[in-house]
């Protein structure tokens, strides 16, 4: 990065945060709802990237983590004020992944993938069970904060996770993390403890989720099993990271603003044509760009320097 | 004074015995030289020592401390690198990138990022990959490759290194610089150096001792020139007459 640039970085992004901290007083509810939106999921793939882009291990049951934030939140909603559900939400979910991590870390490859895919859905028929023999079929929450409220929260939340993969990605602890998604034997003998680091950074990637998760079911003010452990979540926050591409912040940013961009212009008229294009989209950067923008974006600028 | 030793250590895969109740005792600031035909469980060896497999009996001491049961990593943090005979770089990485993480890692343990950047650029500039410290090590040549494994082993800061086939494939000339590359950080790192090698020149020159191994067994130990002239050795590589 030059130093025009350096220079150039920070007030950038103090702009671009103010300017989106203040949607909700300029912009209808609308455009508060897209913001949100994309927020939302900038937050949950930049969760993912520290733990999946960094080792490897591709999760496709990040679901599981925003659906247990959103229960705990249900559980605890008129009982616990908000904050303290959300931070609880957080908290479940870090334990949910410590918990199933130990297991499941043990396999690599196309294993782990189906694993964490097969957990989610597992956990989303236990609570649909649970809920049921409780005689609940969908719980309404009254009194949820408004929609300007929740937005500053995911803001905050998106701002968190941004930087935590920004420190992870520059730390002892993220280089850790990359020597484990290049080679683990190799990892491992030169010193890195591989099963503690995985765990740890499957739990941190699980924390930020959760809390969405609490949060994003209070917009809907009503609480479904088969919406918020849906599977199209998982495989929403993978496709935003393949497409962004890379290990570091900008993949994600890249990622959520192009296909929430994409959906919002097509979902309402032509939402056949939405799924379509997903699929091209995620054939196409698979195929021909596996780093995915960022990675194009770099290469551009590297041509444009030379 | 004794840095490692091998008692009775044994190493089966099934029904086949790798490593067949080896004895051995290394000396500090020793060089050994490790021989033996293709399977006769030389690299077996080194994984055992380096803890990337667990013996099935016998006791292996480091600094007179049981190592044998511990993890790799733990191994590592006391003191034992190894290279890999098939290299195991962290290819998405680049050159710098791979050593920095030993540095941060193995015993050395550096805290921070500028620190460990700066021990990696002094062992690239020790093994002569200098002016490839920024490309990615996939972008390497095999010889390329067989330096970043000794880079990445000597910024992990052991007082055991293991070379398993450093040199395998190199020209004469590069083997000459090889063998003097290795005896320099011998000297100035203060190492313990176990060295696999085919290339017999190589051995001789650089060990003044030479274990020999046999179908998992120790068959032979003593200088270059009582090993070349042990009946056994001969036999086990020329087969009897």
């Amino acid at each position: 990065m030059s130093r025009y640039n350096r220079c150039l970085a920070l007030p950038t992004l103090v702009g671009s945060i103010t300017l989106l901290a203040a949607v909700p007083l300029y912009g209808s509810d609308y455009i508060t709802g897209v913001a949100l939106t994309l927020l939302m999921w900038l937050a949950l793939t930049q969760s993912w990237v520290v733990f999946s882009a960094m080792t490897g291990y591709i999760s496709l049951g990040h679901a599981v983590f925003f659906g247990a934030g959103a229960y705990v939140m249900v559980l605890t909603f008129g009982v616990l004020p908000f904050w303290i559900s959300v931070i609880v939400a957080g908290a479940a979910s870090g334990v949910l992944a410590l918990l199933v991590g130990y297991p499941c870390l043990r396999v690599r490859g196309p294993y782990f993938v189906i694993l964490t895919f097969g957990l989610a859905e597992l956990v989303k028929y236990i609570v649909i069970n649970v809920e049921a023999a409780l005689g609940k079929f969908g719980r309404l929450l009254m009194g949820a904060p408004s929609l300007d409220q929740l937005f500053w929260v995911i803001l905050g939340l998106a701002i968190i996770s941004t930087l935590i993969t920004y420190t992870v990605r520059r730390s002892r602890f993220g280089a850790g993390l990359r020597a484990i998604r290049e080679n683990e034997g190799a990892a491992e003998t030169v010193g890195i403890n591989v099963a503690r680091f995985k765990v740890l950074a499957f739990a941190l990637s699980a924390i930020i989720p959760g809390m969405v998760g609490s949060v994003v079911v209070l917009r809907t003010t009503y609480f479904e099993p088969l919406d918020v452990f849906n599977p199209i979540t998982s495989f929403t926050i993978v496709s935003m990271a393949i497409i962004g591409g890379g290990d570091d912040v900008p993949g994600p940013v890249y990622g959520a603003c192009f296909l929430v961009l994409l959906q919002e212009l097509l979902w309402a008229n032509w939402p056949e044509i939405y799924m379509i294009l997903l699929g091209t989209f995620l054939v196409t950067f698979v195929l021909r760009a596996p780093d995915g923008i960022q990675g194009r974006l770099a290469a551009i600028r590297r041509k444009i320097a030379r | 004074m004794t840095l490692l030793q091998l008692k009775d250590v044994s190493r089966r895969f099934g029904g086949v015995v790798a490593v067949n109740n080896i004895g051995l005792s290394i000396e500090k600031n020793e060089i050994v030289g490790l021989m033996g035909a293709n399977g006769a469980g030389k690299t077996t060896l080194f994984s055992l020592i380096a803890g990337n497999l667990p013996p099935s009996a016998g006791e292996i001491l480091f600094d007179d401390q049981r190592i044998d049961g511990l993890r790799a990593d733990q191994i590592s943090r006391l003191g034992v690198a190894r290279t890999f005979q098939i290299v195991r770089p962290f290819s998405g990485l680049t050159v710098l990138e791979n050593v920095t993480i030993s540095a941060l890692f193995g015993s050395s343990r550096t805290k921070s990022m500028v620190s460990a950047t700066n021990i990696a650029r002094e062992v690239l500039e020790e093994v002569g990959l200098t002016n490839r410290a920024g490309d990615y090590a996939s972008a390497l040549t095999l010889s390329g490759r067989k330096r970043l494994e000794i880079a990445r082993a000597l910024a992990t800061n052991p007082k055991l290194l293991m070379l398993d086939e450093v040199m395998a494939g190199l020209t004469a000339t590069e083997g000459a610089e090889a063998v003097a590359m290795i005896r320099r950080f011998q000297e100035t790192r203060n190492l313990t150096v176990i060295v696999v090698e085919h290339v017999m020149g190589i051995l001789m020159d650089l060990c003044p001792r030479i274990v020999v191994l046999h179908h998992g067994a120790l068959i032979a130990e003593g200088s270059p020139q009582d090993v070349a002239n042990d009946s056994r050795v001969i036999d086990s590589y020329l087969g009897t007459r």
